[in-house]
């Protein structure tokens, strides 16, 4: 990796430098907290901002795609061309970009690779930056809270100015162009080391750090925690609409007023949704909210781990923020944090 | 100049660019490919077998499946739906769906006629392993509609006979009235290359076969526990029964194969409807044997 730093002030130009060419979707402040939106200026972007209410997976995998559109009387395929716009995420957290991480092994997964994820991924950059953890951040639980890979920039405020890691040649050319790159020197790197640590300091300690998670999982998969916890839950699927790892969605048709030409499309959908699991016939595989969130959960903090070697929950806090009945992660992690105490006694 | 990519479908025409039907395929998966129904037979009152041609050379010669893979059917304006491939590999250029009239989707193909059209995209999902059953025992155990996969193996054993060693077929159905492929069963019946067993939950004074659940044959069954294979798939609620019969003969668990239903929407991994604990269904499976069914949780 490269690294070079850059000062603060130069960071209006890098932003201004992306304008010329790219859309730029950044962190802005709203009436409702903060969003990943499009701007048109430096002066929009929030960059400290703790969180944003939804994620940025939006702009790899839309709430709502085309995939072709069709003609129900002669059953074919009409033409379809998408041009997918160039565009930079500016701002990403590191649990973000590692959630990014995460949707490309399922969406660019060898076996079938997903065309439309692909094209939005392939003129898309990535600009990373660093952040202090929020009262409901545990990324550093999911080892999410730095990201090694899935970013063409990542600038570490290290007070005032900028340690970049520099990840991909376009931009790169870009930073070189529009600001005043400088070799790192010593002092930058203790800069950069402290800054890491304070990060790390800064998590809330009340998220308890259990470390047997996936055994847990499966040894307390009949607890009835799982019923307290289906009880509960609203069916209403706030929560995986603003996880940014979340990627189930529907493949419906769409016809037009016409009744004859249409649109195959894909939607987000939630495991979370009372039908989700039914098949032709009536079966619901997971017909209560105690299997719902229990398969949801197990997915996070065990499922992926098995296939992909990482967990699917990154700690970003949004889903605890999100919940109207406080179920997230981090209930989970506290029912094995007393599960652990009532073992040992 | 910034990265810009485009997805593009486009639809099949005669002389378009030349492309073999698996790079067609690949260049987007999502897309369903023109299939004409070239046969409908109706199998019980709630079940039809449709045989499809897919019109394009391309597509057609680059489709080959394995017993227990599926399908995504197309009804455009209707939608899409998983349906697993009742016939056998060794017959090539068709394909046979059996499809029981449950809902919307399956309601409107059994309204459809010969020579329609509908779209088709697979095969899909991981197969029984049938290379690895060549030279053993094979017994099959189908309830129900689960004899629309099974039929697809069932078919291939039979069109390689001598490849295999003592095949039994377990079939139960509610009533006389819902057996499928009836009339091949009915003359399997009297074969001694395979030992056949088709049973009832509520026989009719026509019965003349077994009576009871799909379990119930075991009493009888004599099987060489090392040198057997198990395939199973039925109703929800049957594998667990049918597996322990299977594992109180001694089979091991990693020889008992079944093939699981969830609706598989997108039928490559991705679209989440069709996971069972911490796989799919559509890419890991749907065949799974036990010693991996037993590994993920909520599977049966």
């Amino acid at each position: 990796m490269l690294y070079r730093v850059i000062d603060g002030s130069e960071l209006p130009l890098l932003v201004e430098a992306f304008l010329e060419r790219y859309e730029v979707i950044a962190p802005v402040q709203t009436k409702k907290g903060y969003a990943f939106a499009p701007v048109d200026s430096f002066d929009q972007v929030a960059l400290d901002y703790p969180s944003t209410v939804s994620s940025l997976k939006k702009y790899y995998l839309p709430q709502r795609e085309t995939l072709f559109r069709f003609d129900a009387e002669t059953n074919e395929v009409l033409d379809l061309e998408v041009e997918v716009r160039p565009r930079v995420l500016f701002g990403a957290h590191a649990c973000d970009i590692n959630a990014i991480n995460c949707l490309n092994s399922v969406f660019e997964d060898a076996r079938y690779p997903d065309p439309y994820y692909e094209a939005h991924r392939r003129s898309m950059l990535v600009v990373g930056i660093s952040c202090t953890p929020t009262s409901e951040c545990f990324c550093q639980l999911m080892d999410a809270d730095e990201a090694r890979s899935g970013y063409d920039l990542f600038l570490q405020d290290i007070g005032g100015r900028y340690l970049v890691s520099m990840n991909s040649v376009e931009a790169a050319n870009i930073l070189e162009t529009a600001c005043n790159p400088r070799v790192a020197t010593d002092e930058d790197r203790r800069a950069f080391r402290q800054a890491t640590r304070r990060r790390q300091e800064s998590f809330n300690p009340a998220i308890p750090d259990i470390q047997e998670i996936p055994m847990l999982m499966d040894a307390f998969h009949s607890d009835a925690f799982w019923d307290e916890l289906g009880e509960r839950c609203l069916s209403c699927t706030a929560c995986s609409a603003v996880c940014p790892t979340c990627h189930c969605f529907d493949i419906r048709d769409v016809l037009d007023p016409d009744g004859r030409i249409g649109e195959r499309e894909r939607v987000w959908d939630a495991c979370t949704s009372p039908q989700f699991a039914t098949v032709t016939g009536g079966h619901n595989f997971r017909p209560t909210g105690r299997e719902r969130v229990r398969h949801r959960m197990y997915h996070k903090l065990n499922g992926f781990l098995a296939t992909h070697d990482r967990n699917l929950c990154v700690g970003c806090g949004r889903c605890v923020r999100a919940c109207k009945a406080n179920i997230s992660p981090i209930e989970v992690l506290r029912f094995f944090e007393k599960k652990g105490a009532e073992d040992a006694e | 100049m910034p990265n810009s990519a485009r997805v593009v479908v486009t639809p099949l025409r005669e002389g378009g660019p030349a492309a073999t039907g698996s790079e067609l395929v690949r260049a987007n998966p999502y897309r369903p490919w023109p299939a004409r129904i070239t046969s409908i037979t109706e199998l019980t009152a709630h079940e039809k077998l449709f045989e499809f041609r897919l019109v394009d050379d391309r597509i057609r010669e680059a489709f080959h499946h394995e017993p227990g893979q599926f399908v995504e059917l197309s009804i455009f304006g209707v939608g899409e739906a998983p349906i697993s491939i009742s016939s056998s590999p060794t017959k090539s250029g068709f394909i046979e769906l059996c499809v029981r009239r449950a809902g919307e989707f399956t309601t409107r193909l059994h309204e459809l006629q010969c020579g329609d059209t509908v779209g088709i995209r697979g095969p899909y999902g991981r197969p029984f392993p049938i290379d690895e059953m060549r030279g053993h025992d094979v017994l099959l155990v189908a309830g129900g509609l689960g004899i629309a996969p099974l039929r697809s193996l069932i078919n291939n054993i039979h069109d390689e006979r001598s490849e295999f060693g003592k095949v039994t077929i377990i079939y139960g159905s509610r009533t006389p009235k819902d057996v499928m492929f009836r009339d091949q069963f009915e003359m399997w019946r009297h074969r001694k290359d395979f030992d056949l067993y088709l049973t009832v939950d509520e026989p009719d004074d026509s019965w003349d076969g077994e009576v009871g659940l799909v379990t119930k044959p075991f009493e009888h069954l004599e099987i060489v526990p090392d040198h057997t294979y198990g395939a199973v798939c039925g109703p929800p609620v049957m594998y667990k029964f049918v597996v322990q019969e299977m594992r109180n003969k001694g089979i091991s668990y990693d020889h008992i194969y079944m093939s699981f239903e969830r609706h598989m929407k997108c039928g490559m991994g991705k679209c989440g409807h069709c996971q069972i604990g911490h796989q799919y269904c559509c890419i890991d499976g749907p065949v799974f044997n036990y010693w991996e069914a037993k590994n993920i949780q909520g599977s049966m």
